[in-house]
C-alpha cells in the first residue's frame, strides 16, 4: 500500500556532464596558442596532443604544470529577474609529462599524466534548480605511457595506452520535506576507473608545414559501488535502504584531431587544429542501485548528445632568444542538445581567447605563463525531463604555469 | 610581510573573481497597463492559505494572495496584509499532521489541537454550533474565508453563521449584519484576485451528494456578474479564477472502488460486488453495484465494510449487499459526478464571459488541475501529480494545496495576469515552497 501512497515520487539523482567537462589545458605553451598543438612538436605536451610528434623532439623533457581555474555560471530562472551563481570553487587541472630517448635515436618514450576531463559546479542547496543539481565534481585523470618511433625524416608515428581514474561526488535535492519543510538530500560518491588509447601520425611536408592527426579514444569509466547516500525523513527511511551502493558508467569521448604547423621564418610559427569530439557516444546514462525500492529504482536518462567540433588557431613569436610571446583562441560548438541542457554544466557554444610568454629561465629551463579566458554564449533553455527553464551563461578566466626541464 | 604579500594576493583574486561574475541583463519588471498599489484577494478556503484540513498561520503565510503580493513587490504592489493568527495561536482552528504509515502503507494523520485560536461557540436557532475565533482587527488585503460560497455574498446575516468571516468583522455573532460584497469593497483596491465559486459546486460534491446543495445555475449567474460589476466599478483590474473539476482532487481519488473491492476479495473470494445507494434521477435514490466511475470520499471509513447491519431481511454485511448500501454521504456516484460537472461547466462559462466584458484575466484552473490529473506536471525538476500526499501538490486533507500547490497556483495566476495586462510580474521560485511535510 505504501507503494501506492508514494509511487509517484520520482527521486531519481541524474548525473550529468557534457562539453564543459573536457578541460583543453594540457600544456602551457600550447593554451597560449589557443590550445592548438596537433601539428606541432613543442615539448612534452606532445605526449597529450599527438603521440606521433614525440620521437620528433629535439630533447629530453620533464615538465609540470597547473592551470586552477573558475568556472562561474549564472542562470536567469525564466519569467524572473533573479540571477543565481555559482560558487567559486578553484578546480587546479594540471599536466605532468616526462619523454626520454637516447640522443638521436629515431624512437622516444614518455609518460603523461593530465585531467582531459572534470567539472566543479557548486549552485549551492537553495537555487532554483536544486532539484535538478546542487553540486558536481567530476575528475578525470589519464595515466598515458607512450611510445613514438620516426619512421622516416618527415614521417613519425606514436602510441599510448590510457588508464583512466575518475572520482564523482554529485549532491542534489529531494523534493521530500521533514516536518520543518526541509527537502531529503542525495550524494552519489564513488570511484573507477577505465582504459584507452591515444595514437597519432606526424608529417613534415617539403614546404616545411607541418601536419599531425591524433585519436584519442574514448574512455569508458566505470563507477562500481559508489556510495549513494540519502537523508529523508525518518518515516521514510525505509525506502532509501542505507548503506546503498549505486553502479554507473560514464562514457569519456573519443577526440578525433587534425592540426597545422607553419613555420614562415625562426620568429613565427602559426597553428591550426580541429576537433570532433564523439559526444554522440553520450546516449544515456544509467543509474544501477545495489538495493533498490519502489521509491528508489534504477534509472535510464536519455541525453542524446551530439558530436561537438571545436576550431582552434594561434601563433607564438620568439622575440628574442629568452622570451616567446603566444596568443590564440576558437570556437567551440556545444555537445547537448537544445532540451538536454542541465545546470551541472550549462553546454553553450564558446569562444575563448589566450595568450601566453615563455621564458627561458637557463639554457635547459622553461618557464611558461598562460592565461585564458573562455565565453559561453547565453543559451535559454528547458530541460524536457526537469523543466527547469532559464537562461545560462558562464566565463572561466584560467591562468597557467609550468616548468620545463630539457636536455 | 612575505604572508602579508600573499594574503593581498588572494584577497585581490577573491575580489576580482566576485567583481568579474558573469551576468545576464533582464529587463525590469513592469506592471503593465495594471497598477498593483493596492492588491486585495477575495475568495474561500483556498484563497485564505487553508491546507490540511484547517487555517492555520504557517498555511496563511503560504496563501496564493500572499505570494502574488509578494512577487507584485517588484512592479509597484503596496503592503499585503493578512489576517494572520498571532504566534501563540498559530495553530488557528487546528489542523491535520502527517504522524507517520502503517504497516500497510497507508497514512497516519493526528490532529493538532495545541495553541488554537478558538474563542468560543455561537449558537444560531435552525442553523447550529458556530466555531468563534479570536478576532483579528486592522488592515485587511487578504478576504479569503474558508467555506464561503458564491451564493453567499450577498447575504446580510452571514458574518454570523461563519466563524472565519466573523473574525474579521468588528461585530460579534449573532449581531453582525455586514455582507462580504459589502464587507470587501468598503476600501478602495486598484487591483483584486477573485477564486470564488469553488464551495457552490465542491460542498455538495465533498458530502457525498448527500448535505448540501449544488448553487442554482441563475443563481450562481446574477451573483457573478454583481460581484465582478461592483469589483470593477471603480476602474479596478484584476483576475479571476474558473472552478476545478471537483473530480480532480484527490479527496475524490484515492479510496477507489477497485481497491475497495479488491481489499475485500482477499479475504472474500465470493464477494462480487460493493453496493452503494446511487441517484437515479432528481432526488430519488436506489441502491445498485459500484462500478469504478463512483467516487468514495477520502474520510470513507472502510472499516465499515462488511460490519454486520440489522435490516428486515436479516443482519447483513455493510456495503456488500442491495440491502445495507454505503451510504449516500461516502459517495459521489457517477449520476452525482455528471451532475457536480455540469453546473461546473456553467458556472466556468459564466465566469469567463463575466471576466471577459470587463476585461479581467482569467486563470483556467479547471484545464489546469485536469490537466494535472491527466499528465501530472513537473516543475523545477520535482514530478508532480493529484496523488493523495506523493502528488505533492494537495495537503493532507485531499481537497486544499501544500504551500508548493499554492506556489505553483501562484504562478499561475501571475501568468495570467502578466498575459493581460502586459506586466511582467516576476514568477516565484515554486523549489523553495515544500509538499507535504513527512515525519
Amino acid at each position: 500500500m505504501r507503494k501506492i501512497i508514494l509511487l509517484a515520487l520520482a527521486l531519481a539523482p541524474v548525473l550529468s556532464f557534457a562539453q564543459g567537462f573536457q578541460v583543453n589545458l594540457e600544456g602551457e605553451k600550447q593554451i597560449g596558442m589557443g590550445h592548438t598543438g596537433t601539428g606541432l612538436a613543442q615539448d612534452g605536451a606532445a605526449i597529450f596532443f599527438n603521440p606521433g610528434a614525440v620521437a620528433t623532439l629535439p630533447e629530453n623533457y620533464i615538465q609540470g604544470g597547473v592551470s586552477p581555474l573558475v568556472f562561474q555560471s549564472v542562470f536567469n530562472p525564466s519569467g524572473t529577474n533573479e540571477q543565481f551563481h555559482t560558487a567559486n570553487k578553484i578546480a587546479p587541472p594540471f599536466t605532468f609529462y616526462g619523454v626520454w630517448g637516447p640522443k638521436n635515436a629515431i624512437w622516444k618514450l614518455g609518460l603523461g599524466v593530465y585531467t582531459p576531463f572534470g567539472g566543479l559546479t557548486d549552485w549551492g542547496t537553495t537555487w532554483p534548480g536544486k532539484y535538478s543539481s546542487e553540486k558536481l565534481d567530476l575528475k578525470a585523470f589519464y595515466f598515458q605511457p607512450t611510445l613514438s618511433v620516426r619512421l622516416t625524416d618527415y614521417l613519425s608515428i606514436g602510441a599510448g595506452f590510457v588508464y583512466n581514474r575518475g572520482t564523482v561526488d554529485l549532491t542534489q535535492a529531494l523534493p521530500l520535506a521533514n516536518g520543518s519543510g526541509q527537502p531529503g538530500q542525495a550524494e552519489l560518491k564513488g570511484s573507477g576507473k577505465g582504459y584507452g588509447w591515444n595514437a597519432g601520425i606526424y608529417f613534415k611536408t617539403q614546404s616545411g608545414v607541418t601536419i599531425g592527426i591524433s585519436h584519442r579514444s574514448q574512455v569508458t569509466t566505470t563507477i562500481n559501488n559508489g556510495d549513494a547516500i540519502f537523508t529523508v525523513p525518518a518515516s521514510l527511511q525505509a525506502e532509501f535502504p542505507q548503506p546503498n551502493q549505486f553502479t554507473a558508467s560514464i562514457p569519456l569521448p573519443a577526440t578525433n584531431s587534425i592540426g597545422f604547423g607553419f613555420h614562415p621564418n625562426n620568429k613565427w610559427t602559426y597553428a591550426l587544429d580541429l576537433n570532433v569530439v564523439n559526444w554522440h557516444a553520450y546516449k544515456a546514462l544509467i543509474f544501477d542501485y545495489k538495493t533498490t525500492t519502489p521509491l528508489l529504482q534504477n534509472t535510464v536518462q536519455p541525453r542524446q548528445y551530439q558530436d561537438a567540433f571545436t576550431f582552434r588557431a594561434g601563433a607564438q613569436y620568439q622575440a628574442c632568444s629568452k622570451w616567446a610571446v603566444r596568443f590564440g583562441g576558437g570556437l567551440a560548438t556545444a555537445a547537448a542538445p537544445d532540451n538536454f541542457v542541465t545546470p551541472e554544466v550549462p553546454d553553450a557554444p564558446r569562444y575563448y581567447l589566450t595568450g601566453g610568454l615563455g621564458y627561458k629561465l637557463a639554457s635547459r629551463l622553461d618557464l611558461d605563463l598562460s592565461f585564458e579566458y573562455e565565453h559561453l554564449f547565453a543559451r535559454t533553455q528547458t530541460n524536457a525531463y526537469t523543466q527547469l527553464s532559464g537562461t545560462y551563461t558562464s566565463h572561466v578566466y584560467i591562468p597557467g604555469i609550468s616548468l620545463s626541464y630539457h636536455w | 610581510m612575505k604572508n602579508l604579500k600573499l594574503y593581498i594576493y588572494i584577497l585581490a583574486g577573491v575580489i576580482w573573481l566576485n567583481a568579474c561574475k558573469p551576468e545576464l541583463n533582464t529587463p525590469k519588471p513592469t506592471p503593465g497597463t495594471a497598477d498593483f498599489s493596492r492588491y486585495i484577494a477575495i475568495g474561500n478556503s483556498l484563497t485564505a492559505g487553508y491546507a490540511d484540513g484547517g487555517l492555520y498561520r504557517a498555511g496563511q503565510l503560504n496563501s496564493y494572495p500572499s505570494i502574488i503580493a509578494q512577487q507584485m513587490q517588484a512592479v509597484g504592489g503596496g503592503t499585503f496584509t493578512q489576517p494572520l493568527f498571532s504566534t501563540e495561536q498559530a495553530n488557528g482552528s487546528g489542523y491535520l499532521s502527517l504522524t507517520g504509515f502503517n504497516p500497510d502503507g497507508t497514512p497516519i494523520t493526528a490532529p493538532v489541537t495545541s495553541n488554537l485560536a478558538i474563542r468560543g461557540f455561537q449558537a444560531i436557532p435552525g442553523f447550529g454550533n458556530v466555531t468563534l475565533y479570536t478576532k483579528y482587527t486592522g488592515d485587511l488585503n487578504n478576504f479569503g474565508v474558508p467555506g464561503i460560497k458564491l451564493q453567499q455574498i450577498t447575504y446580510a446575516p452571514y458574518g454570523n453563521l461563519n466563524g472565519y468571516f466573523e473574525r474579521l468583522l468588528p461585530g460579534n455573532s449573532p449581531t453582525n449584519t455586514t455582507s462580504y460584497l459589502q464587507f470587501v469593497t468598503a476600501k478602495p483596491f486598484t487591483f483584486f484576485s477573485n477564486w470564488l465559486g469553488n464551495n457552490d459546486a465542491l460542498g455538495y460534491a465533498t458530502s457525498g451528494g448527500a448535505g448540501d446543495v449544488l448553487t442554482n445555475k441563475n443563481t450562481f449567474a446574477y451573483l457573478y456578474n454583481l460581484l465582478i460589476t461592483t469589483m470593477t466599478a471603480n476602474g479596478a483590474k484584476g483576475v479571476v479564477a474558473t472552478v476545478p473539476d471537483v473530480t480532480s482532487i484527490p479527496y475524490f481519488n484515492t479510496i477507489t472502488v477497485p481497491a475497495v473491492l479488491g481489499a475485500v476479495q482477499k479475504a472474500h473470494p465470493q464477494v462480487q460486488a460493493i453496493f452503494i445507494n446511487a441517484l437515479v434521477s432528481a432526488s430519488t435514490y436506489a441502491p445498485r453495484a459500484a462500478t469504478p466511475n463512483d467516487l468514495f470520499v477520502l474520510t470513507f471509513p472502510t472499516s465499515k465494510i462488511g460490519q454486520p447491519v440489522e435490516t428486515p431481511y436479516g443482519t447483513l454485511p455493510y456495503g456488500l449487499t442491495p440491502y445495507t448500501p454505503i451510504d449516500n454521504q461516502y459517495v459521489l456516484d457517477a449520476n452525482e459526478v455528471a451532475l457536480t460537472e455540469d453546473y461546473v461547466n456553467f458556472y466556468n462559462t459564466t465566469i469567463k464571459s463575466v471576466a471577459a466584458s470587463k476585461g479581467l484575466a482569467v486563470f483556467d484552473a479547471y484545464t489546469f488541475l485536469q490537466n494535472i490529473k491527466r499528465n501530472g506536471i513537473v516543475v523545477q525538476g520535482v514530478a508532480l501529480n493529484s496523488s493523495y500526499i506523493s502528488g505533492g501538490i494537495f495537503s493532507l486533507d485531499g481537497v486544499h494545496l501544500t504551500p508548493r500547490g499554492y506556489a505553483i497556483v501562484a504562478n499561475e495566476f501571475i501568468k495570467a495576469i502578466n498575459a493581460k495586462y502586459g506586466s511582467t510580474v516576476p514568477l516565484v521560485d515554486v523549489a523553495n515552497y515544500p509538499g507535504v511535510k513527512f515525519p
